[in-house]
């Protein structure tokens, strides 16, 4: 497990944090947290910021939640019987169904970078868990080395920025559980000052 | 770098530590903890894009 060290000094503070955020949201939308983690959730200290507030909003919402919960959540929020209230798939949110173009966009970006499924996992690569983590390797060079801003930008527009903001806006929502809503609401921001930030180098 | 991309870069740094990215006083324990799904590539850091270069492993949730 590579924690904040996966991070290389060289890159500039607000690009570290871009880079956990990445990282935790994919973290959170991978699995359920461990009890662990939520105790580190409910420990952070936050500021008046957008994100600040969302993160503080994501630490009240840890305090009465628990593992056991958060996994029974986690099942039906996005595997359920069957199908889960959400599918957290690219191509799903955008065209209704698995496996269509979008999928097999970033899979030829994923060849262009490097980037591998494991042998033996079958899931989509679209997964949003997934396209979080792949943002948090380019930013912080776990791919090799640091992507630059323009294919930083590139990644995003191509393959998150169309629609995992309506994803999270979904998740912020949902009634199922308040810990995954402050997840939702959480990305909603993130997603949006990224959008932002990118459209300003241009 | 022109002047209006450094400034643009300026722009942006500034806008960001604005929205709260830059100080996150709990980053380190909010990364601490959680399952990885991304693992480091085997043979990194070599500058290549190529596949064999920058071999990349992740794994997405077991459904």
């Amino acid at each position: 497990m590579s924690q904040v060290t996966s991070v290389q000094a060289e890159i500039a503070s607000e690009d570290a944090d871009r880079a956990i955020l990445y990282g935790f949201i994919g973290r959170m939308l991978q699995a359920a947290p461990s009890n662990e983690d939520l105790q580190a959730i409910r420990g952070l200290q936050s500021d008046d910021t957008p994100v600040g507030q969302a993160l503080a909003g994501l630490s009240a919402a840890a305090e009465s939640a628990t593992a056991e919960n958060l996994s029974r959540a986690y099942e039906d929020l996005f595997i359920g019987l069957g199908r889960g209230e959400f599918v957290p798939y690219g191509s799903y949110y955008l065209t209704g169904f698995l496996h269509e173009k979008p999928l097999a966009d970033l899979r030829a970006t994923m060849s262009r970078y490097g980037i591998e499924r494991s042998e033996g996992v079958s899931e989509p690569e679209d997964h949003i868990a997934a396209l979080m983590q792949m943002m948090e390797g380019l930013i912080s060079g776990d791919f090799g080395q640091v992507a630059t801003l323009d294919e930083q930008r590139q990644f995003f527009v191509e393959h998150i920025g169309s629609w995992a903001g309506h994803f999270f806006k979904d998740l912020s929502a949902t009634d199922t559980d308040a810990f995954y809503a402050a997840v939702g609401a959480l990305g909603r921001v993130f997603m949006a000052v990224e959008a932002d930030a990118f459209a300003m180098t241009e | 770098m022109t002047d209006k991309k450094t400034k643009d870069t300026a722009d942006r740094r500034n806008f960001l530590k604005l929205a709260g990215l830059g100080t996150l006083a709990g980053g380190a324990s909010i990364v601490a903890g959680g399952a990885e799904a991304v693992e480091a590539g085997t043979d990194a850091g070599t500058g290549y894009r190529e596949t064999d270069h920058v071999k990349k492993v992740y794994e997405t949730a077991r459904f």
